[in-house]
């Protein structure tokens, strides 16, 4: 679905990502994992143009993204995006955050894009939100409209870049458990994450980033028993 | 991040999108989400329609002004366009009490001979120092204005013979009561910047000088003690002795025969012979004096006291304040149509400066550069007095003052909004891009509404500082607060009562502006 192709990223000087090439399949759901500063985030930020590859190209579904002439909006509308900081409109309610893309970008009728609201609010279990400004929510709450905000969208790729590293403990795992949950529906994802527990139980394929390069690609089994490279072993042992 | 491909839609655009509602939840509710979405249109919508409607207005305002100026509204008449500055009775002045015409010796005079040579009057008000600019650039066929001639006049303009000839009156207070020249030795002396006496003071040996705008502003000197004596004419001391029981006047005997009052022309112009034709006819027939006596008999002392403290006394507004409350309109008008035209200019200019497009970028910065670097004052002037030249298009003072007032305005909000918009997080954009929300919207419903949250206490400075300093279009004759109160002073030979009652009403609307954008503010702030 995904085909990525000696992808590289600069800013400046900075070699930021150092030529990643992969390929992610229908309903596949990944985790990069990785130190600080591997290049995770970049990576993700690179598949809807949020950052603008400096060489390589990305393809998905034969729509080489890479290509100046594709129109990023279209892509982006086939991807969603859910942030570290959830990045929820403050100005408008949690029922105006979700319906305002879908009704604005896609010509969804008020009415339809409303009943979609309620339906994914229940989803992600803050149908008593609906009103609510974004100051009320706590963060976890924020994250799930956030979620819900993208999926208004009907993607068929979702990004997760951190999406619960700004949230207090006991919120993480309400919206761990919501991304499970659409990781169970089939959903092609890709999420940055530092839950290793998480990474190890929803995700089918782990990517090891190190220095701008995908150091490993495997199974969460092979990953977390036996990694390949010093790198990760290294890695693995700092972090569980 | 602002890339080229996005910034070329710079549009804060009109919005008007119907949406048609279906009962889907309680009336409550519906109520609520109707509200959220009307609040969506409302910034740029209301902007617009305000811009729209003020600048009709102001339009067919100015348009009705000059239909009020114009004595005989035939079209088939030829019309003569006379300027004056109507502070100056008994030769002009405005008649506050009575529908704010402008009356006097010079009108009547003017009347006179306009309709004799058959042409239509249509007087324009302006300030005595703008008159001679208004002959140079044709906006007014003749000045009438108590306009004495001077050599240094003649270089610009035409005059006619002298229709009347004023005596040069030292005016001081009782105690000190200066009775000849001589006594002035050693004393500081005031006059009206630009009149006669201005020259003759420079003669008197011995004597300082100071040179002071209006006639109001030499009684308050005078007072006040600031200045010693003030020398005016004959007409202007008597009223100033009248409406102030504390000063003494004194006639100076005419020593040669002093430059006398004429009708000034521009340059190269036929009207001067048929002028003075009918000078000399009005002095035959005893019209001219008749004229004169009229309006130098026409005295009633003022006897009610004038003690108290700093000699305030409100009575004598009487029946001058409904005039000057008319202008709170004015004002309020002026400063909506600057604050909008400066807001909308302003947001446009501060998307140049945020484009990523280097002549956008420039453009922008030069403009602010050049609107911040020079006194609002003088490009108040040049607008007004430039335009009809560039662009053969006489513009009405008050339109002049609003984009004067709005350009200057808009520099220093496009870097007001700019900062607005660089405060709003950068996450909104990404979040914005990664729902596929184009520029123009993501600026217009995402990004401005929580800039304008941050920068609302800096607009409301601005349009405060913009309502105050709308006193500045008095200069060019808009006929705003200030300029009403000058008329009032004028009038009443008073300085400080019509200063102090304007000064309590741009009070009050500061106030209003104030009380007004916090509400405006606990709205906008509803979110958090």
């Amino acid at each position: 679905m995904i085909n990525i192709t000696n992808l590289t990223k600069a800013f400046g000087k900075a070699q930021v990502l150092k030529g990643i090439s992969t390929q992610v399949d229908q309903g596949e759901v990944v985790a990069l994992i990785g130190p600080s500063g591997s290049g995770k985030s970049t990576f993700l930020r690179c598949l809807n143009l949020l950052e603008t590859p400096t060489s390589g190209t990305i393809t998905i579904d034969g729509v080489e993204l890479t290509n100046p002439k594709v129109d990023a909006a279209q892509v982006r509308l086939r991807i969603g995006m859910v942030f570290q900081h959830f990045h929820l409109f403050p100005h408008m309610t949690v029922l105006d955050n979700i319906t305002f893309a879908p009704i604005e970008v896609k010509g969804l009728s008020v009415e339809a894009a409303r009943a979609k609201a309620h339906e994914l609010l229940a989803r992600v279990g803050l149908s008593d939100k609906a009103d609510s400004y974004p100051s009320r929510l706590s963060g976890g709450q924020k994250q799930r409209v956030a979620i819900a905000r993208s999926l208004a969208m009907e993607p068929d790729i979702m990004l997760f870049d951190e999406p619960t590293s700004a949230l207090d403990p006991e919120m993480v795992k309400e919206v761990l458990n919501v991304i499970r949950t659409l990781a169970d529906s089939g959903m092609t994802m890709l999420i940055v994450t530092h839950e290793m527990k998480f990474a190890r139980e929803a995700a089918d394929t782990i990517y090891f980033l190190d220095d701008g390069k995908l150091v490993e690609r495997a199974t969460p089994e092979q990953f977390f028993s036996n990694p390949q490279s010093e790198r990760a072993a290294r890695f693995l042992e700092q972090v569980l | 991040m602002y890339t080229s491909n996005y910034s070329l839609h710079l549009t804060i655009g009109l919005y008007l999108e119907v949406d048609k509602y279906v009962t889907v939840h309680t009336h409550k509710k519906e109520e609520i989400m109707n509200r959220n979405r009307l609040q969506r249109l409302y910034i740029p919508l209301i902007v617009f329609t305000l811009l729209l409607l003020s600048i009709i207005s102001i339009t067919s305002l100015a348009k009705t002004d000059l239909a009020h100026a114009a004595k005989e509204p035939t079209s088939a008449v030829k019309k003569l366009v006379m300027g004056t500055s109507p502070d100056y009775p008994p030769y002009e002045s405005v008649d506050a009490k009575n529908n704010g015409e402008i009356v006097g010796l010079d009108i009547d005079i003017a009347k006179y001979i306009t309709s004799q040579l058959g042409y239509e009057l249509e007087i324009t008000s302006m300030d005595f120092s703008g008159l001679i600019a208004a002959l140079q650039t044709e906006r007014v066929d003749f000045v009438m204005s108590g306009m004495s001639v001077t050599d240094e006049r003649k270089k610009s303009v035409a005059f006619s013979d002298s229709y009347y000839t004023a005596r040069n009156t030292i005016v001081s207070q009782k105690k000190n009561g200066f009775e000849t020249v001589e006594q002035l030795s050693g004393k500081l002396v005031g006059t009206q910047l630009g009149s006669t006496q201005d020259q003759f003071a420079e003669t008197i040996p011995g004597a300082k000088h100071k040179k002071l705008n209006k006639i109001a502003d030499l009684i308050q000197e005078l007072n006040s003690g600031r200045i010693d004596a003030a020398i005016v004419e004959d007409a202007v001391a008597i009223e100033m002795v009248l409406a102030n029981s504390d000063l003494a006047m004194n006639f100076i005997p005419v020593v040669e025969e002093a430059n006398g009052y004429a009708i000034a022309f521009p340059k190269q112009t036929a009207l001067v012979a048929d002028f003075n034709r009918m000078l000399d006819q009005m002095k035959e027939n005893g019209e001219l004096q008749n004229i004169i006596d009229k309006w130098f008999e026409e005295k009633q002392a003022d006897t009610s006291g004038q003690t108290g403290f700093l000699n305030i006394d409100f009575r004598v507004l009487d029946g001058y304040v409904p005039y000057i409350l008319k202008g709170v309109y004015v004002t309020l008008l002026f400063t909506l149509v600057s604050a909008l035209l400066g807001l909308f200019w302003g947001t446009i200019l501060s998307l140049f400066k945020i484009s990523g497009i280097r002549p956008l970028q420039w453009f922008a910065t030069a403009y602010t550069s050049v609107f911040r670097g020079t006194p609002l004052l003088v490009q108040l002037t040049l607008i007004y007095y430039a335009v009809p030249q560039l662009f053969n298009f006489d513009i009405p003072a008050l339109l002049a003052a609003g984009l004067a007032f709005g350009l200057n305005s808009a520099a220093y909000l496009s870097e007001t909004i700019r900062g607005g918009i660089m405060a709003v997080d950068k996450g909104q954009r990404e979040a914005s891009i990664a729902l596929g929300i184009p520029y123009r919207k993501m600026m217009v419903r995402i990004i401005f509404p929580q800039a304008l949250r941050h920068i609302l206490p800096a607009l409301v400075n601005e349009f405060v500082a913009l309502l105050k300093e709308s006193s500045l279009v008095s200069v060019i004759g808009v006929t705003e607060l200030m300029r009403r109160a000058d008329v009032v002073r004028a009038s009443t030979f008073r300085s400080f009562e019509a200063l102090l009652l304007v000064a309590a009403i741009y009070y009050v609307l500061v106030l209003v502006l104030t009380s007004l954008a916090r509400m405006l503010e606990r709205r906008l702030r509803r979110s958090d």
